[in-house]
């Protein structure tokens, strides 16, 4: 205590605010933590100099902005986002499913014995994650791609980067990049260090340019006891859980659910009577990208296209914890869901719960019997246990046993993928409506009660069924309560009705009428108000409904009228007018059903106008007008805004109208919101705004704020560029768009959370981050025979028109690693949107004209136009093409990517054509060619085209020549005129162009329908049915390159004729001079010097040979100087330069000196 | 793939839209029994002729008719649009049975449509082009559709039997169209009409007009009625005469009303015209037609009750957001709309009643159509 007071006497230490120390300190300060000096050394030298490049400067740095800005997509997901999927991909043997393993160790300290199927966990209190493992093989790597929200290539350090990473990089580029994350592994082979260090410098750098610069790669230095260094285990973990998801745009617009369980529902005598019989199957997983509605069809990636026979929302079996303010999870809260790897005991159906009991504990129960010493002493004889028991050993079979226990133990549904499991079938209320299931507990109090036991007996069980918050409960079903199929999503209150109103015809409307009055959202509140009512409110209801039935819903009147009453209300017109009906004309039948809402006859006229001036009021009378008065703006302006406020405000009042009996505590909460709005007129319509605006703006400030945090991550990743600065900069436009699509979404969810749950499934399908269980009937059986848990089980939705085939236009580029060249109508694999087919395309470019000529083989580094025949998908997607898919194949397997451009029902690809002919008569400058045309008809189609000498005389067809060639009157022989003559010996072309067509060759793969480890064969190329059948290839002769021979050209003496030469002038006069067999005269004469002639020859000789003698001589001396010349310089220059070094030596030692004292000084 | 799956449907009844739906959608359909048991079996000659336009509008699509025309097996294909193409309608229904369709066809082609119709422009049984112009073109621009390149321009007036007018259609394309919410209905601010006379003297439109705008004395000041009287080439071949009030209301919402009378009406159609025969009074059809908007205007809504199935159609084909609409009383046409929706592209609507103004406010999410055939630029 003394110390204490002692302490707040003492002075506290000050920090300096100004001056030379604060400042020095400062500095120090900034250095330690890292932070550059933002002043520049000198400032002026960086001003602007010249106006122009700092213009250039400035639109170049705007130019950077606007690129890093996308346009803001709308985000269409409400509610809980379904767990984000992690594939983990590598090479065979690099450690895939250790990391899987040792990651969801970390998460939820469970031991995974083996990685099977997805694997969910919640991660953190707004987070879950699932983990895939990627396939080793090339299809299981693009179902994987299409699903991956964050991928993480795991690569061998020790062996470096294999095929594999880089096929599933660009299978992901092409489908949309997800989010990468690369990982090395067996970093412990490298004894070297700086061998380790050199191998990670250079696979990092590798890395970052297939991603970009900076892409995160860790590194797993190396297995302790088998397992990853908790450490880095760690590290990885919380990379992971930090990284933002962003939407693909594809994937937004398609639901797609990634499997995690597959079970067979045939009906198992079907199965029995033929083996190969078509299954029906249920799928059971996350809904994802958009919303799902119920009449949808989908892809199974692998297997085909078929239609939803039922979707029904099941309980989340692996939720999030509640939102309950506290830090981090619990351990109860860090779930984990693994139904194919064999780890969940519990497995939730639509009407079942399955409780899976290890082999060893249904062994252990019977050893206790027989031993009579249970081992659980302790606890003592449990009623479950017994029920077990007595169910182990029977005599009976389960069907008699069935008609004594009253209990249905074994539904009509049987799991093919477990093989040894318990079933149980009990009814869960997906919705948790406790209401429901009291009811059902009091109905058969004890029997629920085993059930109960029996959960609890086992520990992990036990903690399962914790989880729920004691919101599950567990009905025994009874015989009669076979689920239907084709009331998916009716959900049990429907069920529960079932059982009481039976068989009766107007359930669905009464349904809707009670769905319509509840509300969606599930308050706390309004389940405990359901709790309290409890039974008494259930066995209530259908009498209420009963009562209420006199106001039809709107709803029931327009859709649920058309779909089964069309019939009956026709039936209805013909008993009143029975009789006139007998006497008419049958066509005058329809014009009786001209009006009214029951427009159901099939036949009735179409027409919008819907005009009946027989009931028209006399609006001259003023009173008549006043009725509508304040429709005007002549009116009251009060009251006409108090209109439009009246329904808006007034829907939820209306609903209390319409339904009064019923309070809901929602609206309660409503009407308080509207009666503020009702006090004024104009104002509430701003309030409402208001408030929409406020709601925007805060979701978007968390959007931002968020993102900022993002950014200011990758900025400490070293990417240099202000966050703060960018936010600023950022132009209104894309805030505004983003504003608007904020408030859209508010209104959105505003309207859709006004709705009850029934109808807002109806209107806008099941939400993504649902758990669905998709039932699809008429699957072949080799998709159960030859499911393979290991690989991921795609579903995918198809929107409008993707189901129908049609011919797609595509800019294609061979892949740059792909050895060879692609050739037209070569089969190819594409993975396209959800599909993987094979499709034989036609190569083409774009000529300048527009016209697509076809290629026969693709350009080597250019993209090209690909036109195929397949299932459309919308212009912008992606699509990667195969030649090969087996997966011992060295090479690079993805052959091209490519992007759709368009669409189309038609091909407009054309070749060219060479149509080559022979003149068969020429008269001057019209020639008769043959051999071009086959006949006449022909002929007349190409009138007035153009033709051409192989000379380059150039012509035009005119006609079919008939009658030319009297003799013979041939077909086929078109009169062309030409430029000028042609002779017999030319060949003449015509240049066409002919239409070339797409073959409609469509192959889906059916991967999923065979064993996993065959490759699939579809058509081959012409290449590999060549080297089968060991055909040559076809030669033609022509087409080959022989080596030229070009003949010495001879040429002929020049004639020039007589007249010609005789008109020349002399000069010009070919002189012909026959050639001499001797030489003339002037060469043979010799010639003889005179005496005095010789004397002056001799003389000049004299002379020559002097001078000669004299310049060697000079030469000689002028050589001899130089030399001596040359010596003397080198000789200088040693010593000039000896002396230069000297005096460089003697400067040098000064400056020094001087240097050393003016720094002393400065010291 | 090679095998095309159909949608069975039965019955001639909303043609148009089971044509139009399953185009967008690209779900091939095979009618059945159209008009089995009628006097007349089989299509009727307008609706052929809709065929034709549907295979002139859009690429390789097949149509398939038996010998009765009882069956029609309908594969659609992708649409095209295009310039200078050029339709004649078939004379027993007016410009407006095509144009319903087509406007909404047309958003949602490869290239901008620009299509010259003729045939029938006015007649009392669909929407006249006035009104198209006037009124229906505004309801388009609501859900994002371009103003620029939507257009109706009336070249020859045409009044059945005989028709002979012309219009010129341009409709843009679009990407998607944005989700609306659009309940307030407004004050109507001004009334404006437009009459026409081809080939009878212009007394009709004249005394159209004067009855007409005395019904809405009592109610507004601004009222205007435009008249448009032809002759020679531009009235058709038939006389007749017609009137279309549009009104415009302080929040947009554009009421209409319209009708059309033929002076020629020749007896070929048979007995359905009997009654029709003894003609009224010009002056009694523009107090008809007034009384009728203002009819409309009682009951409420954003649209009038002949718009209602377009605004409908015009919801579902919103991007996946919630459109929300109030109408008056639901016509038989809007509910077979709705239908046609729900069964077509899966679009339910979920109804709420308002009672103190007779009103339905109606909510759905739209379909999220995109425009697939554009070409990716």
């Amino acid at each position: 205590m003394a110390a204490d007071d002692l302490m707040s006497s003492q002075k506290s230490h000050r920090m300096r605010k100004s001056g030379p120390t604060m400042r020095k300190k400062s500095e120090i300060d900034k250095k330690k933590r890292g932070v550059a000096d933002n002043k520049q050394p000198n400032p002026r030298a960086f001003s602007v100099r010249s106006v122009v490049k700092a213009k250039r400067l400035k639109i170049r740095a705007v130019e950077k902005e606007q690129r890093r800005i996308h346009l803001p997509t709308a985000d269409r997901t409400y509610g809980e986002p379904p767990p984000f999927v992690v594939v983990v991909q590598g090479p065979p043997g690099v450690g895939k499913s250790l990391v899987i393993k040792s990651l969801v160790k970390h998460f939820t300290h469970q031991n995974v014995p083996e990685v099977r199927g997805p694997i969910t966990i919640v991660q953190g209190k707004k987070k879950r994650i699932q983990f895939v493992e990627c396939p080793n093989d090339i299809n299981g790597m693009i179902d994987c791609a299409k699903v991956a929200d964050l991928a993480i290539l795991l690569i061998d350090g020790s062996y470096g980067f294999e095929m594999e990473t880089f096929e599933f990089l660009n299978i992901m580029q092409v489908h949309g990049f997800p989010k990468v994350m690369g990982v090395l592994t067996h970093l412990d082979k490298f004894k070297d260090v700086k061998k380790l260090r050199k191998t990670k410098q250079r696979l990092k750098h590798r890395f970052w340019t297939e991603i970009y610069n900076g892409a995160k790669l860790f590194y797993l230095s190396g297995l302790i006891h088998g397992k990853y260094s908790q450490r880095e285990v760690l590290n990885l973990s919380r990379f992971i859980s930090v990284i933002k998801f962003h939407p693909l745009s594809w994937r937004t617009s398609h639901p797609y659910v990634l499997a995690d369980r597959l079970e067979d529902v045939t009906p198992p005598e079907k199965v029995q009577m033929d083996k190969k019989c078509d299954r029906n199957i249920t799928l059971y997983g996350y809904l994802r990208g958009c919303n799902l509605k119920k009449g949808m069809k989908v892809h199974i990636a692998g297997v085909g296209d078929y239609s939803l026979a039922g979707v029904t929302a099941l309980p989340d079996p692996c939720p999030l914890p509640s939102a309950a303010k506290k830090k981090g999870l619990r351990d109860r809260e860090k779930l984990f869901y693994a139904p194919m790897s064999g780890i969940g005991d519990l497995l939730y159906d639509k009407d079942a719960v399955y409780i899976n009991i290890n082999d060893h504990l249904v062994q252990y129960s019977k050893t206790d019997e027989e031993n009579g010493e249970p081992a659980n002493k302790g606890r003592g004889k449990d009623v479950g246990e017994d029920l077990v028991k007595s169910l182990q050993n029977t005599k009976y079979s389960v069907d008699e046993k069935l008609d004594k226990t009253f209990i249905n133990l074994f539904g009509k549904k049987t799991s093919a993928s477990s093989e040894r499991k318990l079933e149980a079938d009990a009814q869960s209320s997906p919705e948790g409506s406790d209401a429901e299931s009291s009811e059902e507990s009091q109905s058969d109090d004890d029997v629920d009660d085993h059930e109960m036991d029996v959960d609890s007996n086992d520990g992990k069980i036990k903690e399962k069924t914790e989880l729920r918050g004691g919101r599950l409960r567990r009905k025994a079903i009874f015989k009669d309560e076979v689920d239907d199929s084709d009331e998916d999503g009716d959900d049990d209150d429907e069920e529960a009705e079932d059982a009481e109103s039976d068989g009766n015809e107007d359930e669905d409307g009464e349904d809707e009428s009670v769905s319509d009055s509840q509300d969606s959202d599930e308050d706390d509140v309004e389940e405990s108000e359901d709790k309290v009512l409890g039974n008494i409110s259930k066995w209530k209801e259908p009498l209420k409904e009963k009562g209420r039935k006199k106001n039809p819903n709107l709803m029931q009147i327009v859709y649920g009228a058309s779909a089964s009453s069309a019939t009956a209300l026709i039936n209805e017109n013909n008993e009143i007018s029975d009789d006139e009906d007998f006497f008419k004309p049958k066509g005058e039948h329809s014009k009786n059903l001209g009006g009214g809402l029951d427009a159901g006859h099939v036949n009735s006229e179409d027409c919008s106008k819907f005009v009946n001036y027989g009931n028209l009021k006399n609006w001259k009378e003023k009173e008549v007008c006043e009725d509508i008065r304040d429709r005007f703006t002549t009116g009251d302006w009060s009251k006409a805004a108090l209109r439009n406020k009246n329904s808006v405000a007034g829907d939820e009042g209306e609903d209390d109208e319409l339904y009064g009996d019923f309070e809901d505590l929602e609206t309660g909460e409503k009407h308080n919101d509207h009666e503020n709005m009702e006090s004024g007129t104009n104002e509430d319509v701003e309030a409402a705004e208001r408030r929409l605006k406020k709601l925007a703006l805060r979701a978007k400030f968390d959007a931002q704020s968020d993102k900022s945090e993002l950014e200011d991550e990758d900025n400490d990743n070293g990417d240099g560029i202000n966050p703060r600065n960018s936010e600023a900069k950022e132009p209104g436009f894309v805030d505004k768009l983003k504003e608007e699509l904020e408030i859209r979404k508010q209104m959105n969810l505003l309207e859709l959370n006004d709705l009850d749950e029934d109808t807002r499934i109806e209107i806008e399908g099941f939400r993504t981050g649902t758990y669905l269980r998709l039932e699809i009937h008429n699957v072949p059986y080799e998709m159960v025979d030859f499911f393979d848990p290991c690989h991921p089980v795609l579903i995918g939705g198809i929107g409008f028109g993707e189901d129908s085939a049609g011919y797609m236009q595509a800019r294609l580029k061979k892949h740059r690693w792909h050895k060879k060249v692609l050739k037209t109508r070569d089969p190819i694999i594409v993975s396209i949107g959800w599909r993987r087919y094979q499709t034989i395309p036609v190569y083409a470019i774009e000529d300048r004209n527009g016209r697509h000529r076809m290629l026969k083989y693709t350009p080597e580094h250019m993209h090209c136009l690909a036109m195929f025949w397949g299932p459309l998908v919308p212009p912008n997607t992606g699509f990667v093409a195969f030649q090969n898919l087996s997966s011992n194949q060295t090479g690079f397997r993805i052959t091209a990517t490519s992007v759709v451009l368009e669409y189309n029902h038609q091909t407009h690809i054309a070749k060219k054509i060479k149509l080559v002919g022979h003149p068969c008569k020429i008269k001057k400058n019209t020639a008769f060619i043959k051999d071009m045309f086959t006949s006449d008809l022909e002929i007349a189609r190409f009138e007035g085209s153009s033709v051409r000498t192989v000379s380059g005389i150039r012509g035009q067809v005119k006609k079919a020549g008939k009658n030319m060639l009297d003799n013979n009157a041939q077909e086929g022989i078109a009169r062309c005129t030409f430029e000028d003559q042609i002779k017999m010996s030319d060949i003449v072309f015509l240049r066409a162009w002919t239409p070339v067509e797409v073959p409609q060759f469509y192959n889906p793969l059916t991967t999923a329908l065979q064993p996993r480890d065959k490759t699939w064969t579809g058509m081959k190329t012409f290449r590999e049915l060549r080297s089968e059948h060991n055909i040559p290839i076809p030669v033609n002769k022509d087409s080959l390159y022989k080596p030229i021979e070009r003949k010495t050209k001879k040429f002929n003496p020049l004639v020039i004729p007589k007249k010609l030469q005789a008109e020349l002038p002399f000069a010009s006069k070919p002189k012909n001079k026959p050639a001499r067999k001797r030489p003339d005269l002037d060469a043979r004469r010799a010639v003889v010097m005179e005496p005095e002639e010789r004397k002056a020859h001799a003389v000049v000789q004299h002379y020559k040979l002097i001078s000669k003698v004299k310049t060697n001589k000079k030469k000689a001396k002028e050589q001899e100087k130089r030399k001596a010349y040359e010596a003397e310089k080198a000789k200088k220059e040693v010593v000039s330069k000896k002396r230069n070094r000297e005096e460089r030596r003697e400067r040098y030692r000064t400056e020094d000196k001087q240097k050393k004292k003016m720094r002393r000084g400065q010291d | 793939m090679g095998k095309t799956t159909y949608k069975r449907l039965k019955g001639s009844q909303s043609f148009r839209q089971r044509l139009l739906l399953a185009t967008l959608s690209s779900t091939p359909i095979i009618i059945d029994e159209i008009r089995a048991d009628d006097m007349i079996t089989g299509l009727l000659r307008h609706e052929m002729s809709l065929l034709r336009l549907f295979e002139s509008v859009s690429d390789d699509c097949v149509v398939e008719v038996n010998e009765t025309g009882t069956r029609l097996k309908y594969k659609p294909g992708i649409i095209m649009g295009g310039k200078n193409l050029v339709h004649s309608c078939a004379l027993t229904r007016s410009m407006g049975y095509y144009l319903e369709p087509l406007l909404v066809l047309g958003l949602f082609g490869k290239k901008p449509l620009s299509i010259r119709l003729k045939g029938v422009t006015d007649d009392p049984k669909d929407l006249s082009v006035d009104t198209v112009r006037n009124a229906t073109l505004h309801i388009l621009k609501r859900f994002g559709v371009p103003s620029e390149g939507l257009d109706l321009k009336i070249e020859a007036r045409g009044v059945a039997p005989e028709g002979g007018g012309e219009v010129l259609l341009t409709v843009p394309n679009v990407q998607s169209l944005t989700a609306v919410q659009w309940v307030e209905e407004g004050m109507v601010k001004k009334i404006r009409g437009w009459t026409f006379s081809a080939r009878v003297s212009s007394d009709f439109e004249h005394s159209m007009r004067f009855a007409a705008r005395g019904v809405f004395n009592n109610l507004l000041p601004d009222v205007h009625i435009f008249n448009d009287h032809k002759s020679g080439p531009h009235a058709g071949k038939s006389p007749g005469y017609g009137i279309s009030l549009v009104a415009e209301t302080t929040a947009g919402c554009y009421i209409s009303a319209d009708t059309a009378v033929s002076c020629g009406r020749a007896d070929e159609t048979g007995e359905i015209d009997v009654e029709r025969q003894e003609r009224k009074p010009a002056e009694d059809t523009g107090v008809e037609i007034a009384s009728w908007l203002l009819q409309e205007i009682e009951k409420g809504g954003v649209v009038d009750s002949t718009h209602q199935g377009l605004l409908f159609i015009l919801c579902a084909l919103c991007q996946q957001d919630v459109s929300k609409v109030r109408v008056g009383t639901l016509s038989p046409y809007g509910v077979e709309t709705l239908r046609n929706l729900k069964e077509f592209l899966g679009v339910t609507f979920s109804f709420r009643p308002d009672p103190s103004t007779g009103t339905v406010i109606l909510t759905c999410v739209g379909s999220g159509l995109i425009n697939l055939s554009r070409k990716l630029s």
